[in-house]
């Protein structure tokens, strides 16, 4: 022991850690690869294809100069995908033909399949997300040093069902607290090499927006029901003027028109909108709440640039028919890590590879739930 | 020349002198021996980047990592093994992903011969006869629709007695039953648990009630076979495997019945059902030419039968009929009675009418 310690190099101080996304060429390449490819593979290569997307955007992401690096494989990805398909979809299809041949599609027994495939999905809903970014995480190296997930899925699993149940029964205010909960729960377990994450707050200081966001949602509600219903009357009005064959006015049409598409608008946009305010005050909070190695980071997300990046993001999807994926992909770690900061020194030196076990396959049932994130 | 090296054991940053040759390269630092890193076994991390560090491991030290910063040794090293400048895609893991889309198709190709061979022939013996029943119910109404039962009972009885005497010897056709519909349609179908579906049209195409007896032969082929069953399985297996490879679960499966609308059965199923028919007809002396010209009277009706009839789910069931290449094979290997057998009507003339009147619509020869 004392050998090594002379043996090493002399022990430079801690070190303040600096985020920095630098963009890399040839991401539309790879999309457009990507999706050649999927359907050359009869979708087969989506596995190698999302592994490439990583592999990108990972690099991007420099730390102290030192870029992350993603060693998952699609090969991975692929098992985990085998393995999800031959011991769940397969066998609750096998089932569900079966019984649809022997007792009819109107036998009790489907829908009680269907309640049970439905049951199942929700209880391993956390166990998919714990596992997907267990898996990220080990395939995630920085300075040759990998990152960890080292509790029980299981148990977030059964936090995360529990979750979603106080959310519902509560019509939603318990949402702060449970969402601490997990947070505090994954973060908790989460490690890099060695060292820990640690996450310690708590729920009270998301309640004054929860609360604003919540009435809001409740005030808008009722106000598109009132808008509803005398848009309603508005339009039956219409309908008998002109089942009457009384002169229509060009303009009215165009009012009409214009009324029922903003209408549209800002339903889909508002609620959204609104609950962005929650969405970033609740990313900052908890950003706040994390520390590494005792330094804690803060994440500067405000509510007008989180809301412009949705719609920014949502409008590539739409206008690329989705192709354009992994664009917003980058678009979501750039934000975040544009964003990101983290407060204090670390000994960075200090970290060692960590031996606790990493899993073989890749994230299968996230990738059938589809909570795989990236 | 500078590089950086990660041991894969400790974050420690270890600076690091570094030679690039053809060899590979040659580094050292504090506490890190001289060490040579061949060539042949070096991994570019990602293809190199202008602004970016060019990250390298090698198979022998697979969790280590020698980072270049700088551009001028990179060049270099890429002037020996240009190879290193790949990008991802797509030669670096061609051949995998090419192995597995092979495995991926050598596994669905296997699949889908269980499903389209072994499977259904094998299901179709051990399906209980409740399930084939309720299966069949579903195709017939799902091809049926709306249509009236024909049920005159003198015609009813005609038919029976055409059923019992083609199938009397035949164990599999015990369960067997004939309903016609009311349906302007040209077309005889064999579904699921027996059921024998003819049309009023072909009943009203038949000259003779030896044509219809040897239509009725044909699809009872099919049921001694159990073809609809086998097809029956063949649909359900294809819908599970499409279901569960495009994760939808289980909620595709209501369509199954839809699904009937794809039972066509295949050249071979045909041909053994018109084997069985020629065998049946000649072992209760019905004249086997008649299967031949009501099959070429019906091949030249087909043309005439389509605008509105192809849009209906019978129709798109495929009748025996149906125009394809070896249909002219099919007819030409139809034989006639041995010379020492002499043929007999298969209905009296009463019983022909009563047949042919069995939607009680008065009908045009």
């Amino acid at each position: 022991m004392e050998d090594t310690l002379q043996s090493a190099p002399p022990h430079p101080a801690p070190e303040t850690i600096r985020f920095e996304f630098k963009t890399r060429p040839g991401l539309l390449k790879l999309t457009i690869v990507n999706a050649l490819l999927g359907l050359v593979t009869l979708g087969i290569y989506r596995f190698w294809g999302k592994t490439n997307i990583r592999k990108h955007i990972w690099s991007s992401v420099h730390i102290n100069g030192e870029p992350l690096e993603y060693t998952g494989t699609g090969r991975e990805l692929f098992m985990g995908f085998l393995v999800v398909f031959g011991a769940i979809l397969l066998p609750i299809g096998l089932l569900s033909g079966a019984v649809f041949i022997a007792l009819g599609p109107e036998s009790a027994w489907l829908s009680i399949i269907q309640f049970a495939v439905i049951l199942f999905a929700y209880v391993f809903w956390g166990y998919a997300i714990y596992k997907a970014r267990k898996y990220q995480l080990t395939r995630t190296n920085w300075r040759g040093i990998r990152g960890n997930l080292v509790g029980s899925a299981m148990t977030y699993s059964l936090t995360y069902f529990g979750s979603m149940l106080a959310s519902g029964m509560s019509l939603g205010w318990a949402t702060p607290v449970m969402n601490t909960v997990l947070q505090e729960q994954i973060v908790s377990d989460m490690r890099f090499g060695d060292a820990a994450f640690k996450f310690k707050g708590r729920a009270a200081p998301l309640y004054p927006t929860y609360a604003a966001c919540w009435f809001l949602t409740i005030a808008a509600v009722i106000a598109s029901i009132w808008a509803l219903s005398s848009g309603f009357d508005y339009f039956s009005e219409m309908m008998e003027k002109l089942a009457l064959g009384t002169e229509l006015d060009g303009t009215a049409v165009i009012t009409l028109f214009i009324t029922i598409a903003t209408a549209f608008v800002i339903v889909l946009l508002f609620y959204p909108m609104l609950w962005a305010i929650y969405s970033a005050k609740e990313l900052r909070t908890f950003a706040q709440y994390t520390r590494f190695d005792g330094s804690p980071f803060t994440l500067a997300i405000t509510t007008g640039s989180l809301q412009w990046f949705t719609i920014v993001n949502a409008l590539i999807m739409i206008l690329t028919l989705g192709f354009g994926k992994p664009f917003v992909q980058r678009r979501l770690v750039r934000f975040a890590i544009d964003r990101l900061a983290l407060h204090g020194m670390v000994d960075i030196n200090r970290i060692r590879q960590s031996q606790a076990e990493i899993d073989q396959r890749g994230e299968g049932l996230a990738d059938a739930f589809d909570v795989g994130g990236l | 020349m500078k590089a950086t090296y990660f041991d894969g054991q400790t974050a420690r940053h270890q600076p690091v002198d570094i030679i690039v040759s053809q060899e590979g390269i040659w580094f050292s630092g504090d506490g890190i021996a001289g060490r040579l890193w061949s060539l042949s076994g070096l991994h570019p991390i990602d293809p190199p980047s202008p602004g970016q560090p060019f990250r390298l491991t090698h198979d022998k030290h697979p969790g280590e990592r020698l980072i270049l910063a700088d551009e001028a040794p990179v060049q270099q090293l890429l002037g020996f093994a240009p190879h290193l400048a790949k990008g991802y895609l797509p030669g670096s893991h061609f051949m995998q992903v090419a192995k597995w889309m092979l495995g991926g198709i050598a596994v669905l190709a296997a699949a889908g011969y269980i499903i389209f061979t072994v499977l259904p022939s094998w299901a179709a013996q051990v399906l209980p006869e409740s399930w084939k029943q309720r299966a069949g119910e579903q195709v017939e109404k799902s091809v049926i629709g709306d249509a009236k039962t024909c049920t005159a009972p003198a015609g009813v009885a005609a038919f029976n007695k055409l059923l019992t005497r083609l199938g009397k010897d035949h164990p599999d056709l015990a369960t067997a039953r004939v309903t016609v519909y009311d349906m302007d349609l040209l077309n005889a179908f064999a579904a699921p648990g027996g059921r024998v579906i003819f049309t009023r049209k072909i009943l009203a195409e038949a000259s003779t009630p030896d044509e219809i007896a040897a239509v009725l032969a044909h699809e009872l082929g099919h049921v001694a076979s159990h073809h609809p069953e086998e097809q029956l399985v063949r649909v359900a297996g294809l819908q599970i495997l499409l279901s569960a490879f495009s994760g939808s679960g289980s909620d595709t499966l209501g369509n199954l019945a839809g699904l009937a609308a794809i039972f066509r059965y295949s050249r071979e199923a045909e041909t053994e059902a018109d084997a069985f028919a020629v065998e049946s007809l000649q072992k209760n002396a019905i004249d086997p030419m008649a299967f031949k010209s009501f099959f070429e009277k019906l091949l030249k009706l087909e043309g005439r039968n389509s605008e509105a009839a192809k849009t209906t789910a019978l129709d798109r069931v495929g009748n025996i009929f149906s125009t394809h290449p070896d249909t002219r094979l099919r007819i030409d290997a139809i034989k006639p009675l041995p010379a020492d057998v002499k043929a007999e009507p298969s209905l009296s003339a009463e019983e022909w009418a009563a047949l042919q009147a069995i939607c009680g619509t008065a009908k045009e020869l």
